[in-house]
């Protein structure tokens, strides 16, 4: 158990580490910030001193070894754009994120797994296709297009909710629904996926000829065998909803991680960048790491050890 | 009787408790397409940042409605020689913790940009600036490096900080807690969210309209607009000119839009590739069509432009007259040029309007040529339109404001040799424009423009296609002429019923 833990913290402290590499050097061979940061008429000298200013004409492994000896320290730097410190930046904007991504989580579990369960055990009839056609639609609308729709008909015609902004919770229902939605269909689908496999098992036929019925074999026995694969996806998508919410951020004004991360690439704020990068690598990997003991608690076969 | 009586007492009740309703609009609420980068006004110069600080923040100068530059901390001035100007300071300006605003303060804030340690953006607008200093509490002497007409246009921009407090917060923390002697002082700045001010109550030129305004952060236009429907906003910048219509059929809802000193340009590479030859860009110049580009793109919301430069711009001429659209002649020039067909790259990045790139696009190719369009992101944009000619591309759309309304800021950046815009060198245009860049004479100047323009014309490094106009939206009851140099002071704007 320990000996896997420490073998999953090495993993992913290289994993992060790469990310982090393979970030700087991109980010800084497509250019730097002065160019975006100087007025339009500045001359090639004022450019080239405010580029020595802000040390960017060094090579780029000093850069980076500037970088790596200020992380060793926990120091993540102060932002070229901002001249605040990108930590203090990024930190800013997680609560938004994470509120987002738990509402947008809520919606996507709450009516995904429903969803697929009705699909799975009522095959071939009317709800199944009700559920099917919402679930592609789900799937298959752009958010930037669900996004402006819902802040029309909810904001603007029926003026139920706020049109953009996040100092209340009602501001949270229409971006939480639109980024949810994609979740959910992922969720519905994979639920009905497992729970069909299941269904076919010899354990299903033993509970049925025991008397019980289908609703019941589902409840008490289905959804934990089915639930394995759904707990995958959820892993993923809790890293997709907390890093890939960027338009719908973007259309409703949000002003979480998404937002920031696309505002910071196109400045060049490199540092900014690498926090946010650091942060999602860090979750990306801590999400996988807790589905893997979420996988032991629910299915005690499964042993975390080689 | 007294019933009546009662009634009329009712409504007129009813009446004076809406107009003081109407009176006291609280909060005024604007949305910006992205928050402040600094409010540091010694650091960012962009849109975002300075229409928020320079509410904070007092100017040594200003400009009038007309674009005139006109006092403000700075009551009068003179200047000693070419090199040396005296400003009188006001002595009644206190900065928003009640402290004085002296001559000091001034002094500290123009020494304070030109130093390199404060590497500030901005810095290249005030490097002809060699010191200044307070020779009185009320008197500040400036000295730059030559004789520099354009001073008092760039000192527009020179917001002046305090200087005690400045130095006893340091630069990072006055970033995030900025106190000038605007009109209104900052409360609350939740970065990515919206940026909180309260009025001033002892400013000194008038009494703030609003006693709060808050600046929210709205980057998509369509949210932006959904806002000012709902009463959510009251004033939202940077409308697109296809979604005008959008906003005038909403009842509550107006446009305000106003001829600004933005110039939209097409730049045209006179040093590499097949526009190197100068029939090619006259060419390139004859096929386009401006009034067409200004009635289907900008839906009206901009005038055609005869040369590189718009009228509230000092230096602007009406006499040095254009190129009109003649497909025959733009098609006989290629053709002699033994360009047809020639392949001509357009750069472009998503901070310019896809749509605009397309239709030149599309009229330069009718004369004959092979027009392909690079879209890169703006930093990768940049780094090709202002490096080397070979690789900078034959053409690429822009849209120039110097918010200076003076030609100096307009072509000499663009086309003077050695700039980082120009791929175009001529001294016959460089003396000109060096010329009128350091003397004071304004006639003078005008004449050396109107030279300049000719020779722009005859070359055509690049044309002027359209005058843009800046466009908002606004609730019906917001009263407010915004500006050429699309500035937006809350204390220009008034509420009524």
């Amino acid at each position: 158990m320990l000996r896997y833990a420490v073998e999953r913290l090495i993993q992913a402290i290289i994993a992060i580490f790469g990310v982090l590499t393979i970030v700087f050097v991109v980010m800084h061979l497509s250019g730097d910030p002065t160019l975006l940061l100087v007025p339009q008429d500045a001359s090639a000298e004022m450019i080239a001193a405010l580029r020595h200013q802000l040390g960017f004409d060094r090579p780029i492994w000093v850069q980076y070894l500037d970088y790596l000896q200020g992380l060793a320290h926990f120091d993540f730097g102060v932002s070229v754009v901002q001249r605040v410190p990108a930590i203090d930046i990024v930190l800013s904007r997680v609560p938004y994120t994470v509120m987002l991504a738990a509402g947008a989580l809520v919606v996507a579990i709450g009516l995904g797994i429903p969803a697929g369960i009705l699909m799975a055990t009522k095959r071939g009839g009317w709800l199944e296709r009700l559920l099917t056609a919402i679930v592609v639609t789900g799937q298959s609308v752009p958010t930037f297009l669900s996004g402006i729709v819902l802040i029309f008909v909810f904001g603007v015609t029926l003026r139920w909710l706020p049109t953009s902004g996040s100092g209340d919770f009602a501001s949270l229902i229409m971006p939480s629904i639109a980024l949810g939605a994609i979740s959910m269909s992922t969720f519905a689908r994979m639920t009905r996926i497992s729970i069909i496999d299941e269904l076919g098992k010899d354990y299903v036929r033993a509970g049925r000829a025991r008397g019980l019925s289908l609703g019941a074999v589902v409840v008490r026995h289905v959804l934990r065998n089915a639930s394995i694969p759904v707990i995958t996806i959820a892993a993923l998508e809790i890293g997709n909803l907390l890093a890939g919410a960027v338009i719908i951020e973007t259309v409703f004004a949000w002003p979480g991680i998404g937002q920031l991360a696309i505002q910071s690439i196109q400045s060049r704020d490199f540092l900014v960048v690498q926090v946010i990068v650091l942060l999602i690598s860090f979750v990306y990997v801590l999400t996988s790491v807790l589905a893997d003991f979420v996988y032991a608690l629910v299915d005690p076969r499964i042993r975390l050890v080689r | 009787m007294s019933a009546k009586f009662a009634s009329i007492a009712a409504v007129l009740l009813a009446l004076t408790a809406s107009t003081a309703l109407a009176q006291t609009k609280d909060t005024l609420t604007i949305d910006l397409p992205n928050d402040a980068a600094t409010l540091d006004p010694h650091l960012q110069w962009n849109t975002d940042s300075y229409t928020i600080y320079r509410n904070i923040f007092d100017n040594l100068l200003t400009r009038d409605a007309k674009g005139e530059i006109v006092p403000q901390i700075a009551k009068s001035w003179k200047y000693l020689d070419d090199k040396t100007i005296e400003f009188q300071i006001r002595d009644d300006v206190t900065f928003q913790d009640g402290s004085k605003l002296t001559a000091e303060d001034v002094a500290f804030s123009i020494n304070r940009i030109i130093d390199p340690k404060l590497k500030s953006p901005q810095l290249s607008q005030f490097d002809q600036i060699d010191k200044a200093e307070a020779t009185s509490p009320t008197v500040v002497k400036m000295t730059t490096k030559s004789a520099y007409p354009a001073l008092l246009a760039q000192l527009v921009k020179l917001s002046i900080v305090p200087k005690v407090y400045v130095e006893k917060v340091g630069d990072q923390e006055f970033n995030l807690k900025p106190l000038g002697s605007g009109p209104y002082k900052m409360t609350n700045w939740q970065k990515g969210v919206q940026t909180e001010l309260e009025a001033y109550s002892s400013y000194w030129r008038t009494k703030p309209p609003f006693q709060h305004v808050v600046f929210r952060t709205v980057p998509d236009v369509s949210t932006r607009i959904a806002d000012l429907k709902t009463g959510k906003a009251d004033l939202i910048r940077e409308v697109p000119p296809d979604q005008a219509e959008s906003i005038k059929s909403d009842a509550n809802s107006q446009v305000l839009s106003v001829p600004t000193e933005r110039i939209g340009y097409l730049f045209i590479n006179a040093q590499a590739g097949a526009t190197k030859d100068v029939r090619v860009r006259q060419a390139i110049a004859y096929a386009i069509d401006r009034q067409g580009l200004v009635d289907a793109l900008l839906e009206g919301y901009g005038k055609p432009v005869e040369v590189l430069g718009a009228e509230p711009v000092f230096g602007y001429t009406d006499k040095v007259k254009g190129y009109d659209y003649d497909l025959d002649k733009a098609k006989e020039l290629v053709k002699e040029a033994g360009a047809e067909g020639a392949t001509v790259e357009f750069l472009t990045s998503p901070a310019y309007s896809r749509a605009t790139v397309e239709a030149i696009q599309q009229m330069v190719n009718e004369a004959g040529l092979n027009v392909t369009i690079s879209s890169s992101d703006q930093a990768t944009f940049l780094k090709r339109r202002q490096g080397d000619p070979a690789n900078a591309g034959g053409l690429a759309f822009g849209a120039w404001s110097c918010a200076c309304q003076d030609t100096d800021g307009v072509i000499f950046p663009l086309f003077r040799t050695g700039s980082i815009w120009a791929k175009y060198s001529n001294p016959k245009f460089d003396e000109a424009v060096d010329k009128a860049r350091v003397i004071l004479d304004q006639n003078e100047r005008l004449k050396l423009y109107e030279q300049a323009y000719e020779v722009l014309r005859d070359d055509v490094p690049g044309i002027g296609l359209y005058q843009a106009y800046a466009l908002y939206g606004a609730n019906k009851k917001l009263h407010w002429t915004p500006t050429a140099n699309e500035a937006m002071f809350v204390t220009d704007m008034s509420w009524q019923q």
